[in-house]
């Protein structure tokens, strides 16, 4: 009984604590629910579906982790705010409460609960984080991402050595990539850190003066979206800003057309 | 039966009042851990004020899009110094003040074990503090490269300028105080404690400080020899950290081993001052006492196998293992906060000001305890790394836990400090105010980061969307900078106020600093009660209460 229920730290019959219970026990109930309604809608929680591939992998924990929060918080914000408003001081209490200091089942509960939820949690993150740093062996498309101080250098290899399209802060680059279809993207610096960030696609990865980083992931709908330089970097950091433009794979094949013809 | 000694009433022999300039002297020569706490407590919270004017130059300058009236090198000096302040000369300094003046009664002690050492701790955080700060003064300006001084923006030839200098050299030498005192406390607690005082009766306060003084000893010396690299790097080309030697992840592993145990050296001292207010006022003893002492040693030990969460996007770490132990850190915090609940569970609660701002700690902790949970997942962490999220989060994380618990610990002991109570009626409005103007602040930032707002950026297009959001956080920043005026005016008007006659003005305290009188004379104790539980002064102004469910 004691194990069952957190809140009765010893058994007491008033009327105030029964009406807790029944809420608590909601409480506890309404999350449930939520898991097993699992195929209920849920919003992107400020992201938009199917951009990337790395939010088809990344948003179902995002909502998850962000419900799961919501439980918790609300649950532990109930029980900061319970004693506060239903167990005050009064003169017909008399002075002083039991002086209760430990309940074992209680204690072992509260240690377990949140030991299940994280266990959970990183489940959950393992997998997914596994598959968003995963890489191929031969990709679609390789691209170079360079981060200097204080633009963003693309190099496209399948459009010959010379392909390379170079940024200032004041003319921001386009990073032109194909829908559906998965790249490489070769992360690098040679001044000092920077970080390659696309909002919308729920990425980031730094430049490493020293270290080559690579990530692979597929754009999934047509067209623009801002990239910021995530990583403190000088003066003029806020201006390390760059351009991801999602075309048509006919697009695609176009633009490395044309720069080929424009660097050769 | 109990039976304890009236304390004696003595009076002190006609001793002339001193002049300002011998007090003066005084002061800055003592060797009482009181004095020395109240220097510890004053000059960080003036650099508290120092850190919250520069604060409110970066929300001016991020109201609107455009650059207001700082240039994008005065802005990154600006936030540089915010974090360098706020983290290395407010909280950590705050940390060694609370801990200056209670910890020594707390466990009964005349003063701490080092006492001169202790002044020469306080000398060293002063000045070198003041030294790091001073870039201002250099032709170049002060420190730009973000109190992370990630390598290798922090070199001499990304930062040239005396400003960086100052700033490595000076936190070596205030660092170096900080792990004097680390060294003080940890000896104070572990030879100092009063006949009776073992540590299963020590209050969960000392407890914080001495697990925290370990925990300094851990990471401010890898931070001092990461600073003393780093200085050798700018002054004599040496290439500790030069990227071609794989410097930039060498800086971000030695920084973090320091940086992530520095967040639990700022938050347990706080947590510890919570758990001293909420039995008070619940008229209730700790609920799981020994419960809440492992769930800290367990933050502790989990705290110092965590640094690389900072680094999930760096993609040179192993991302299971720091998720994983990231993730464990929330069990012992949870567990926090159910001995908190539980102590006030069925208690009988008032609400007088301290145990307000606990309540306002509880509620933003427990919002920041869960974004950081959610930025203990790698996916997570890509997704909003770097950007306003975080900051809104440790914002949530270090002002819920070191501001509120700060002004809580103020409310409380200030009888104690000075033999005044502070007024009720203000300290309330104090409170809502700085809760409305921090929550104004900070929760919209959590929108702005989703929406891919880096921190550290300057300025932002108006087409980006992050227009309105940031106008209504500059506003929520100048309520609360407005918040601290009800708080000075309170301190100057109850300045003469009458002593407070009792030792326990609050009338349920718990630890032995409320055992002697308030303030307590030169070595704390007249006369020691007997120390039999946690609980002793509760004891021996309540000796017909008892303690149950052992």
């Amino acid at each position: 009984m004691t194990i069952l229920n957190p809140m009765s730290f010893k058994a007491s019959k008033t009327h105030k604590v029964g009406k807790a219970r029944r809420v608590l026990l909601w409480v506890l109930i309404a999350p449930v629910s939520v898991l097993l309604s699992g195929c209920s809608k849920v919003s992107g929680l400020g992201y938009e579906e199917g951009l990337s591939s790395v939010n088809d992998i990344t948003l179902p924990l995002w909502q998850g982790a962000w419900i799961a929060a919501g439980v918790v918080g609300v649950f532990t914000l109930i029980l900061i705010l319970w004693p506060a408003v239903f167990h005050r001081a009064k003169e017909s209490k008399g002075e002083f409460p039991k002086q209760t200091q430990y309940n074992v089942p209680v204690e072992i509960l509260y240690t377990l609960i949140p030991f299940l939820i994280v266990a959970v949690l990183f489940f959950y993150t393992v997998q997914k984080e596994t598959k968003i740093v995963e890489t191929t062996t031969a990709p679609a498309h390789e691209i170079g991402v360079e981060g200097f101080q204080w633009s963003w250098q693309f190099t496209y290899p399948e459009a010959g050595p010379k392909a390379v399209i170079t940024g200032t802060p004041a003319n921001r680059p386009t990073l032109v990539i194909p829908v559906g279809e998965k790249v490489r993207y070769t992360i690098t610096a040679n001044d000092v850190v920077h970080t390659f960030f696309i909002p919308a696609f729920m990425i980031q990865k730094m430049n490493l003066p020293g270290y080559t980083n690579k990530i692979e992931f597929t754009a999934n709908k047509v067209g623009e979206y801002p990239g910021r330089c995530n990583m403190h970097c000088g003066r003029n950091h806020s201006q390390m800003l760059f351009n991801v433009k999602v075309v048509t794979s006919a697009e695609y094949k176009q633009y490395i057309e044309d720069l080929k013809a424009s660097t050769a | 039966m109990t039976t304890y000694a009236e304390r004696p009433t003595i009076t002190m022999p006609g001793v002339a009042p001193a002049s300002k300039g011998k007090n003066f002297v005084k002061w800055i020569t003592s060797t009482d851990h009181k004095t020395i706490g109240y220097l510890y407590l004053m000059t960080s919270f003036a650099w508290f004020m120092v850190g919250g004017l520069l604060a409110l130059v970066l929300r001016v300058e991020l109201s609107r899009p455009g650059l207001q009236f700082v240039s994008t090198e005065q802005y990154n000096q600006v936030f540089t110094m915010h974090g360098t302040i706020m983290l290395l000369m407010f909280a950590t300094p705050l940390f060694v003040g609370f801990a200056n003046v209670i910890m020594p009664l707390q466990i009964g002690a005349a003063d701490v074990a080092f006492p001169r050492l202790n002044m020469l701790s306080y000398w060293l955080y002063f000045f070198g503090s003041l030294m790091a700060v001073a870039g201002f003064l250099s032709p170049g300006g002060a420190a730009s490269f973000g109190w992370t001084a990630y390598a290798p923006l922090a070199n001499s030839t990304y930062s040239p300028g005396i400003g960086g200098d100052l700033w490595v050299i000076g936190l070596a030498i205030s660092g170096l105080g900080t792990i004097l005192g680390g060294v003080n406390f940890i000896t104070t607690i572990f030879t100092m404690r009063a006949p009776g005082m073992t540590m299963f009766r020590m209050s969960i306060f000392s407890w914080n400080v001495l697990l925290t003084s370990i925990l300094v000893l851990l990471a401010f010396p890898p931070l001092a020899a990461a600073l003393l690299g780093l200085e050798s790097d700018r002054l004599y080309g040496s290439h500790l950290f030069d990227p071609a030697n794989g410097g930039a992840m060498l800086w971000q592993h030695l920084f973090w081993f320091f940086g992530h145990p520095e967040v639990y050296i700022l938050a347990l001292p706080f947590f510890g001052i919570a758990t001293e207010i909420l039995p008070v006022f619940s008229r209730k003893p700790i609920f799981g006492y020994k419960g809440l002492i492992a769930a800290t040693i367990a933050i502790s030990a989990l705290s110092v196998a965590v640094w690389a969460h900072h680094m999930f996007v760096s993609g040179q770490v192993l991302l299971p293992f720091f998720s994983f132990m990231t993730f464990l850190i929330g069990v012992p915090t949870g567990v926090k906060f159910f001995n908190w609940i539980g102590t006030m569970w069925r208690g009988h609660v008032t609400f007088e000001t301290p145990m307000l701002w606990v309540m306002g700690f509880l509620v933003t902790f427990l919002f920041g305890g869960l974004t950081g949970i959610i930025l203990a997942s790698p996916p997570l962490d890509f997704a909003v790394s770097a950007t306003y999220f975080v900051v809104a989060h440790f914002h949530y994380v270090l002002f819920g836990t070191v501001v509120f618990a700060m002004f809580a610990g103020f409310y409380f002991w200030w009888p104690k400090f000075t033999g005044k109570m502070l007024n009720e009626r203000l300290g309330k409005i104090h409170f809502w105010t700085l809760f409305f103007g921090f929550h104004l602040t900070f929760l919209v930032q959590h929108w702005l980061g989703i929406k891919g707002f880096p921190r550290r950026y300057a300025d932002y297009l108006a087409t980006d969307g992050f227009t309105y959001m940031n106008m209504v956080s500059t506003v929520g920043s100048f309520l609360l900078a407005l918040s601290m005026i009800p708080f000075f005016v309170n301190i100057w008007i109850t300045r003469k106020a009458p002593m407070v006659e009792s030792d326990d003005p609050w009338g349920y305290g718990s630890s032995l600093e409320w055992a002697t009188s308030c303030p307590p004379p030169r070595h704390n104790f007249l006369s020691m009660p007997r120390i039999r539980s946690e609980r002793p002064a509760f004891d021996l102004h309540h000796p017909h209460i008892k303690t149950e469910g052992h």
